[in-house]
């Protein structure tokens, strides 16, 4: 009978637990979809480093059944202060609370199971749009096929049933609690309307603000200077956040009644009075769920702008670094084994052999001076490229050639300081070289891998005749350090493969060398073996980076998702329920004859100011925190592209989030009937 | 006297065909400016449906309702509003005053959604509030403060804008006698001094004692009219407690 009962309640409360139910359906198809993405073996085949990938998404599930686990206790809580009233006349009834209590974990296990097998087979429709997403990334045949891993199903099962076990603890527990009074009058109660020291709310707003300024400029204080970094600046800067946040939300109502509200010819205007009485009410009650909420969008943003930061700066890095599919260099000039395997295993259009001369430092250099590039530029010597093997690289990337007179050179820089040598050579025609000076014709920054390749950050490019007085000053250094002097750059056909680099890099010849080191003021001599010369290929560092690339994105996107999910659906059901539990509220405003437009109009303004006051201030923080960390990502990123990964992740966030917030305002308006 | 609300042979049914409720069967009256009228009857008797067909909180199924020459019953759906607020003062049974306002708030609701200038607003609530007697708790919260005083705000509210008409459903019906009878000398004086024209339904024979014209509703029709005329309010309460028992003893009831 009981179970009867139970069920067909589970069916007529369905319209009530839509929300809720979708939200654990998607929540499980992320879940499931990421745990089969975690044990395929198609995925894992990809390249050697997609292995971690599953380690990762096993440690986030725990997250993610935290945050999951979270959201459900909420709509129980409220699914159960809905139906307190019925569950009041069982009592009355006579049905031991026992009995309500099983009833009510029969109808949730209905609703979670049912939850759980349509979110696994959506999750199967996911999964298969998530690999071949990843399959696009690495550019590799993909067919549609029906996987169903057990072992995917089994994780999945486990993280949801954990958490619904925990949830369903708790509520049984709340049931026993309640008396029978409560469940009956329950909606009789008000919102729980602290009267509160509104003078020392206000200063707490004050020192809120505060905090967040000064957790910026602690938090710039670790960034400003990479070198010093060691985190404990973050660390102490985070805490002033938290502590701010919760301290923001806790008084912000009283902020919001100072300024709106005690000022009675603003407080009067159009509908300030009610729209305002009712959010500070709310908010009073709520503070510590938006505190929370807003931590976690916080955490979304700043994660998320990181990580489109740290894609962007691989991105960039192949870009800059890898301007030729197959680059090596050697001390000796010997390529003649490179070119036979090269020759072999890869198709090749170009190729060119080519030297590298250096010179000790010139004042080029200074143009870094007091930027965040110093730090990282501590070679003694310049890089000097031959205008002839100059115009022949750029000749192979497709870049018109250029031409020099005697006298003058060119600098090839990096893109991202581009800006710094072009002010410099404004300032300073000349560079000083060979004991006189000679001119600067221009700064030019395509990519022709200043990443170390050829110079790092810059190199000097000078006439036939400039480089031959080099040779003839004798100034050319022969065995500079590590430098190779002597290199081969291979353009191919296809993108070459993480095996092809593995084989490539057999041909590297080793040395011992003697290493000079000084600790404690000692000098130490040891012997390290080093190679003579360098291998790297554009496909293999792509496939790296693309591993990465899918690691990170997929990760940011399936937490961000879960957590925007998880926020907004308790925002949702809040204003939900309370359209139902206040709606003679908006009765009394109809009946007091306010148009139904009027009504309407406060609505929405209600939900969009409920909606938003979270997002408030991680947007307001995240902006400033993004640009500060965002320092240490500046030689491979630069300040625009910081922005514009910034717009992508509040504008995909903000898409999630309108979605709800649409719906909620449609289904509100529903609910009161106006 | 003008009068002010004129009500005529409407009729409210609900149900089908096969089963049908007449709620209100074929009534008119008339109702003056400055009077003070009830309407009494038992539970289902129709008063309430009355009351909200006047309110235009419902419509009728025939009939017209006049309400200062203007047809209620023909007002279009997006001028109802408009109409209400500016024509209409409520006093409901439960008290419906928002708990997150002050009770100064809750009088302010109605004019700002009148969007009566800001200005004015303070001096017409404190003004209406001392001739009620509860300007020392317009700051309170609804919670703070006694059903008695609740029920006078919510006079306050209906009062405050000035209506051609105060319809009041049960208002004492969640009321001690004490408070009820204090509110109930409030609304006399409402009706009295401040000339305001009251239609209040109550089922309570002291409160209806307070008014000059009592309608009785039996099963939608009306069964009986007395007026209070130079009568006492004693004689009058024991002339609507004969008509009370008249309308509850039907011989048929009783065999």
């Amino acid at each position: 009978m009981l179970g009867k009962l139970s069920f067909r309640n589970a069916k007529r409360q369905a319209k009530d637990y839509v929300i809720y139910f979708i939200t654990i359906v998607i929540a499980v198809a992320l879940l499931f979809s990421f745990n089969s993405i975690a044990v395929s073996s198609d995925i894992a085949e990809l390249s050697s480093s997609m292995k971690d990938f599953s380690q990762v998404i096993f440690g986030i599930n725990l997250l993610i059944v935290f945050v999951m686990a979270w959201l459900v206790n909420y709509t129980m809580r409220f699914m159960l202060e809905k139906r307190s009233k019925e569950f009041g006349t069982y009592e009355i009834l006579g049905i031991e609370k026992k009995d309500i209590s099983k009833m009510f974990t029969i109808e949730n296990l209905i609703i979670g199971m049912l939850a759980f097998v349509v979110g696994t087979a959506f999750g199967c429709l996911v999964y298969q749009v998530f690999t071949s997403i990843i399959m696009n990334i690495f550019e590799q045949p993909y067919q549609i096929a029906i996987v169903f891993d057990w072992k995917a199903v089994q994780t999945t099962a486990l993280c949801f049933f954990c958490m619904f076990v925990l949830v369903l603890l708790n509520s049984r527990r709340k049931i026993k609690k309640t008396k029978v009074h409560d469940l009956l009058y329950a909606d009789k109660q008000n919102e729980n309307n602290r009267i509160q020291n509104a003078k020392g709310n206000v200063a707490l707003f004050v020192i809120s603000i505060i905090l967040f300024l000064i957790g910026l400029f602690v938090l710039n204080l670790d960034y400003a200077d990479v070198d010093k970094m060691d985190g404990k600046e973050t660390m102490i800067a985070i805490v002033m956040f938290i502590t701010g946040v919760y301290l923001f939300y806790r008084s912000i109502s009283s902020f919001i009644v100072k300024r709106y509200l005690e000022n009675k010819t603003r407080k009067y205007q159009k509908n300030h009075l009610f729209l305002y009485r009712n959010l500070t009410s709310k908010i009073n009650t709520m503070s510590t769920t938006l505190g929370t909420i807003a931590m976690l969008f916080a955490f979304i943003m700043i994660g998320g702008n990181v990580a489109l930061l740290m894609n962007g700066m691989l991105n960039n890095e192949i870009a800059m670094g890898y301007p030729f599919e197959i680059m090596v260099s050697s001390l000796d000039g010997d390529f003649s084994k490179y070119r036979e395997y090269i020759e072999k295993n890869a198709k090749v259009t170009d190729w060119y052999e080519y030297q590298t001369y250096y010179i000790s430092k010139t004042n080029v250099h200074k143009a870094l001076e007091g930027t965040t590039f110093e730090e990282r530029f501590d070679d003694e010597l310049d890089t000097v490229l031959d205008l002839k093997d100059y115009n022949r690289l750029r000749e192979m990337l497709g870049y018109e050639s250029v031409s020099l007179k005697e006298d003058e050179v060119i600098v090839q820089c990096m893109k991202s300081a581009e800006k710094l040598f072009v002010d410099y050579a404004k300032k300073n025609h000349k560079i000083e070289m060979l004991g006189k000076e000679i001119k600067i014709k221009e700064v030019r920054a395509e990519h022709l891998s200043q990443l170390g390749f050829n110079g790092y950050m810059y190199c000097i490019v000078v006439s036939d005749a400039v480089l031959e007085e080099i040779e003839n000053r004798g100034l050319k250094v022969e065995k500079p350090s590590y430098n190779d002097i002597y290199k081969l750059v291979v353009q191919t056909e296809e993108t070459t493969t993480e095996a092809f680099y593995n084989g490539l890099s057999e041909y590297l010849v080793y040395d011992e060398l003697e290493q000079t080191t000084i600790i404690d003021g000692e000098e130490q001599h040891f012997m390290v073996n080093i190679a003579l010369g360098n291998v790297s290929t554009r496909g293999n560092r792509m496939t790296q980076v693309k591993s990465f690339y899918t690691m990170i994105s997929f990760l940011a996107f399936y937490v961000a998702l879960i957590f925007v999910m998880a926020t907004a659906t308790i925002l949702a059901i809040q204003q939900l329920s309370d359209s139902e539990k206040y709606k003679y509220r908006y009765e009394l405003l109809k009946k007091l004859g306010m148009e139904e437009q009027g009504i309407r109009k406060t609505i929405l303004k209600q939900i969009l100011f409920y909606f938003c006051l979270p997002m408030l201030i991680p947007v307001l923080i995240s902006i400033p925190a993004v640009l500060i960390v965002g320092q240490i990502f500046t030689v491979a990123v630069t300040v625009g592209e910081i922005w514009k990964n910034m717009v992508v992740v509040i504008g995909i966030f903000g898409l999630v989030y309108g979605i709800y917030f649409v719906a909620t305002d449609v289904q509100f308006e529903r609910n009161i009937e106006i | 006297m003008k009068k002010i609300l004129k009500v005529e042979q409407i009729q409210k049914f609900y149900g089908n065909k096969d089963n049908l409720t007449k709620a209100i069967d074929e009534i008119s009256f008339d109702v003056e400016e400055g009077e003070f009228i009830g309407i009494m009857g038992a539970s289902g008797s129709g008063k309430t449906t009355l009351l909200n067909c006047i309110s235009t909180i419902d419509t009728v199924s025939a009939g017209h309702i006049y309400l200062e020459n203007q047809d209620i019953t023909e007002i279009k759906e997006e001028d109802i509003a408009q109409f209400r607020r500016k024509n209409l003062g409520f006093i409901f049974q439960d008290f419906n005053l928002l708990d997150t306002l002050t009770i100064e708030e809750n009088i302010a609701l109605i004019l700002t959604i009148n969007q009566v200038p800001e200005k004015e607003i303070d001096t017409r609530i404190l003004e209406i509030a001392k001739k009620l007697g509860i300007e020392e708790i317009l700051n309170k919260y609804p919670y703070q403060v006694s059903g008695g005083q609740k029920q006078r705000c919510a006079a306050c509210r209906a009062i405050v804008n000035n209506p051609k008409i105060i319809l009041a459903d049960e208002p004492t019906g969640s009321l001690d006698s004490k408070s009820a009878r204090q509110l109930l000398e409030i609304i006399e004086n409402m009706n009295q001094n401040m000339k305001a024209t009251i239609l209040m339904v109550t089922h309570d024979p002291v409160s209806a004692s307070y008014c000059n014209k009592i309608l009785f509703l039996k099963d939608g029709k009306i069964f009986n009219k007395i007026q209070k005329g130079e009568k006492t309010r004693k004689d009058f309460y024991h002339e609507i407690l004969d008509v009370l028992a008249l309308l509850g003893g039907e011989q048929n009831d009783v065999r």
